[in-house]
């Protein structure tokens, strides 16, 4: 049924500034909005011991103004033009965005130009947002019940210092820092020539063209950064811990297996077997365990994707009186089950229609198709595998699928946390 | 290049292009396209968008009743009805309703609000009809498997226990419960007791009382044929007999005169989740447009006053918000942050300042301009998406608004005064009758929000009442004797550091000596407040002045606490006894 199917292809253009600046751009003018990403490659995995949380906490002062953008006036600027934006760090990256109605194009360009050339770092800003960051992390991982399970597990997956640590990092090494780090940290990873621009949307080329060298095209190039080493060994860096939660009403366990690379074959295979185990109500996972032994409160899984060594998590919150090793064992059970006989042809036919949906569903909003469009260029310097990504994932056979499990997952190889509620009840 | 070089613009042939945000470009208007309407016989009206974009397919089935209309005694009743739609049907199992929408790469859910009860699918235009097949048959045929209630009755007992973990949770359920009395949206969620009552023959009833076409509309948008989709849907739900919806249980909201501070105990918790509310109005009310135009100024947004002063100047937060909650009987209106705890005072104190200012002053005309740019800017960002869009059109016909709601937004969006907005400020935002809600340490967050209100309450986060005497007893109740010389032990990353207190007392006040391995500190204005003791010793260290701040809890002879100075990142926690 679906062979007739075709994703129809985005228009992609893209170029390199003189400075080293790389410009992709996708014109579609369905509705009169665009979306412009800037992707800065640098992460967490580029941090050094003693400077934990820098990437993010860098993030947060992109917002505190620049030569000729007051601290804050970013938010200003965009919310009063009536657009949205925010900005993120992941292990990989750090991407900041906005959607604007189409006039404003020259806006964005503008502050983000701004802060690219000219970023004002004082040592007002920089205690300001510390102390936002370390809200941030009081809201989302210390006040949270398994708030911290996520960065826990990855210290267990991870033997590499870059890979093993938390993005989010320690309430010691934020205070730490300086602005003098800051000021490096600007220079050395904060340049055209370590960055992406992405626009998608309602824009005429020419005249996008010629805003971009206009507002980017005087910003200086620097050095590249020093190069990084995200090899791992093939071993997990710790097989089991348990983890006392005091906000944790309920005991529960994650594991995680250390996997390749993104876009390597063996990546795509597993991708999709975590699709045959834990996505959706007929997963199997979910009919064994929520269904079947209604043993489970909540079962989910999911891969994480990085340009070095990657990894898949299975996670569950049994129900209390429930044995958690009996549950593990249904899990590793169906794992061989899957490593032994592969998915079935019900779930290949299944993988092939989800690929195809999330695909053709990616590309509605401007910013979605500017932040893959990012992604690829920054990761793979090819932003044009947005089109044939998809072809990449239906090619993946049952029988790879089948080996992928048989040797990433079925195997003693994996990382398990478990998580003790430690409350007063 | 097509830009107007307008007055005080910049010119790119000089270097100073950069001083001033760039004009915009010709602006490039937007209009929802226009849906086309039918009702088929049984009442059920259908409005459809055909939207060729992209191979995708939105349908949306959406009731005009929901939580509100569970009769009196069912609390949870619409929830668990609409929830267990798709565990099992007269033609499907759980299972195969789950596995013929997953292998169609498709989705369907269903959920229910206060107001509203909603089933919405999707999937790749292609599939559009077995989608909708398998929609009908979730929607019309669906028979509440006794197992599968079971399970379901089960797991939503263990998610009640799961959400008293979360302090949102815990303090929007105080939040309503103050705000709306014995009306039912008071009811953030049913209760254990009531999923337990729930059985299958009341879901099956409910299900043909509610579940009825003449109180429901069906939105398509997406890659089809009008013709075809009406004929389809005609085919599938055509046989639907319509009946009589349940009305909802509409009782009046308490009425209050004084301001009232509710605290739920987290004991340790390291942050305080603070709300502050009072009753608003329903969706109707002809101050909507002034009142989003209001908040916008006041707290909706990352560019909005409380968000400036909470996070941006003060860095009590990682966000501070307002929030206008318009529903179809009633609403309520409310400020929210989560603040870390030794700043839940302070916190209140800017956010009851922010409120006065709006009511008392004027807002700027270039604040309300900003405010009404934003408004009208996303408006066309919300209708990227088959999603988006869909979303436009349903609050419109669910809440009745006018046909031509979406086309007009713009312009009463603009009609907003700088009066308006000072007289909804003063209309619904009432800072002197409001619910002051705090999640976090009460032993804590009482000292410092008890001056913010007239009275005071505490709970555990079973919803169980305390005696707050218990809580308070650490800030007022008989003042500790704290007087002697103690010996302390500092743990400074694991190592134990002895150091040495000698305290003089009058009264509540505290003067003294703090004896450290690095040097003296001399304590001049120390408090005791209860059983707590905080006070500031200066030092000097290497010829610098250095302050080091001492909060303790004193137990009889024994005390413990933490040490603050600028040269340590972390407070460092201590403990000993009177010598």
């Amino acid at each position: 049924m679906t062979d007739t199917f075709r994703l129809p292809p985005l228009e992609i253009e893209e170029y390199k500034l003189a400075n080293g600046l790389r410009v992709v751009l996708n014109p579609d003018n369905a509705i009169p909005v665009v979306s412009i990403a800037v992707y800065y490659n640098v992460g967490s995995r580029n941090e050094r011991d003693g400077r934990t949380g820098f990437a993010h906490l860098f993030e947060h002062m992109m917002f505190q103004g620049s030569e000729n953008v007051p601290k804050a006036g970013h938010f200003q600027h965009i919310m009063k033009a009536g657009g949205t934006m925010n900005g993120t760090t992941s292990s990989e990256r750090t991407n900041y965005y906005e959607t604007l109605p189409a006039s404003q194009l020259p806006l964005a360009l503008w502050l983000e130009s701004d802060r690219m050339k000219s970023l004002a770092v004082t040592q007002e800003n920089l205690d300001n947002q510390r102390e936002a960051v370390k809200e941030e992390k009081r809201l989302r991982y210390d006040n949270q019940p398994y708030g911290q399970i996520f960065d826990l597990i990855n210290e267990m997956i991870y033997k590499n210092f870059a890979n093993s640590h938390s993005t989010i990092g320690s309430m010691e090494h934020l205070d730490e820092a300086t602005v003098e780090d800051v000021q490096d940290f600007f220079r050395i990873y904060y340049a055209p020539n370590n960055a992406v621009i992405t626009l998608s949307g309602a824009f005429e080329s020419a005249n996008a063209k010629s805003l971009i060298e206009t507002y980017f095209g005087d910003i200086p190039s620097q050095p590249l950064p020093p190069d990084l080493d995200v090899t791992e060994p093939p071993e997990v860096a710790m097989t089991y811990k348990e983890w006392e939660d005091k906000l944790a009403p309920f005991p529960a366990f994650l594991i995680g297996w250390k996997i390749p690379q993104r876009r390597t074959p063996e990546f795509h295979a597993l991708y999709l077997a975590g699709k045959v185990l834990y996505d959706g109500e007929s997963s199997r996972l979910y009919q064994k365990l929520v269904k079947g032994q209604e043993a489970v409160i909540q079962l989910f899984g999911f891969t994480d994707e990085r340009r070095g060594p990657s990894s898949i998590f299975i996670g569950a919150i049994p129900k209390p009186e429930e044995d958690l090793s009996k549950i593990r064992e249904t899990i590793m059970q169906e794992i061989l089950d899957l490593a032994t006989h592969g998915p079935t042809a019900e779930e290949m036919e299944k993988i092939e229609n989800q690929l195809l949906n999330d695909s053709v569903r990616l590309r509605q909003s401007s910013m979605s198709r500017a932040q893959q469009l990012a992604e690829f260029a920054l990761y793979d310097g090819d932003p044009t595998l947005i089109n044939t990504e998809l072809d990449e994932l239906l090619a993946v056979t049952a029988e790879q699928i089948r080996m992928a499990a048989a040797h990433y997952l079925n195997t003693e190889n994996r990382a398990l946390l478990d998580v003790v509620p430690a409350g007063k009840g | 290049m097509s830009f107007r070089q307008g007055k005080g613009k910049h010119n790119f042939m000089t270097t100073d292009f950069r001083k001033l945000p760039p004009e915009p470009l010709e602006p490039v208007s937007f209009e929802i396209p226009k849906p086309f309407q039918t009702t088929l016989e049984n009442g059920l009206r259908l409005i459809v968008i055909e939207h060729e974009r992209l191979p995708l397919v939105s349908f949306r089935l959406a009731f005009n009743s929901g939580d509100v209309n569970d009769p009196d005694g069912w609390d949870g009743l619409s929830g668990a009805m609409t929830s267990m739609l798709s565990e099992g049907t007269a033609e499907y199992s759980s299972l195969q309703l789950a596995e013929k929408t997953e292998r169609l790469g498709a989705g369907i859910s269903a959920s229910s609000s206060y107001d509203f009860t909603i089933v919405s699918a999707s999937s790749l235009s292609l599939y559009s009809s077995d989608i909708l097949r398998l929609m009908a048959e979730v929607v019309l045929r669906p028979t509440f498997p006794e197992s599968e209630l079971d399970l379901y009755r089960r797991n939503t007992v263990e998610h009640l226990k799961f959400q008293r973990s979360q302090p949102g949770f815990l303090a929007g359920e105080q939040a309503a419960r103050l705000i709306y009395g014995d009306h039912p949206y008071s009811k953030v969620s049913p209760r254990a007791d009531d999923i337990d009552r729930l059985t299958r023959e009341s879901l099956v009833e409910f299900h043909a009382r509610s579940i009825i076409p003449n109180n429901a509309l069906f939105i398509v948008v997406g890659d089809v044929k009008r013709d075809e989709i009406v004929s389809e849907i005609k085919g599938l739900f055509g046989d639907w007999q319509p009946g009589t919806a349940p009305a909802p249980v509409a009782r009046a909201t308490p009425k209050r005169s004084e301001r009232s501070l509710t605290i739920v105990d987290r004991p340790g918790s390291a942050q305080s989740n603070i709300v502050l509310t009072n009753l608003g109005v329903d969706r109707s009310d002809p101050d909507y447009f002034p009142l989003i135009v209001m908040n916008q100024v006041l707290g909706a947004g990352a560019s909005s006053r409380v968000f400036m002063n909470l996070r941006e100047e003060k860095g009590y937060t990682y966000g501070a918000y307002t929030r206008v909650d318009f529903k179809r009987l009633a609403g309520d209106v409310e400020a929210t942050a989560e603040v870390r705890s030794a700043v839940t005072g302070e916190s209140l104190k800017e956010f009851f300042y922010e409120l006065d200012r709006i009511r008392n002053e004027d807002v700027a005309a270039d604040e309300l301009a900003d405010a009404k740019n934003f408004l009208t800017g996303v408006f066309p960002i919300r209708a990227e998406t088959q999603e988006g869009l869909t979303n436009l059109i349903v609050n419109q016909y669910l809440y009745g608004l006018p046909e031509n709601y979406l086309q007009t937004y713009r312009d009463n969006v603009d009609a907003v005064t700088i009066d308006d907005v000072r007289r909804v400020a003063n209309k619904h935002f009432r800072p002197d009758e409001m619910a002051i809600v705090i999640v976090g340490d009460a032993e804590e967050v009482l000292p410092q929000a008890s001056e913010y209100a007239g009275t005071v309450e505490v709970f555990d986060t079973e919803g169980n009442i305390q005696d707050v005497a218990k809580y308070a007893n650490a800030a007022d109740a008989s003042t500790a004797d704290v007087a002697g010389k103690w010996a302390l032990s500092i743990d400074f990353q694991g190592q134990q550091l002895p150091v040495s207190l000698t305290l003089e007392q009058n009264g509540e006040s505290v003067t003294g000596v703090l004896e450290t391995m690095l040097g003296d500190g001399k304590i001049a204005d120390g408090t005791v407040s209860g059983n707590k003791l905080s006070a500031t010793a200066n030092a000097e260290m290497q010829g610098q002045p250095i302050e080091f701040a001492i909060v303790g809890k004193i137990d009889g002879n024994a005390m413990s606490g933490t040490l603050t100075a600028p040269i340590v990142p972390e407070p460092l926690p201590f403990s000993g006894t009177r010598s």
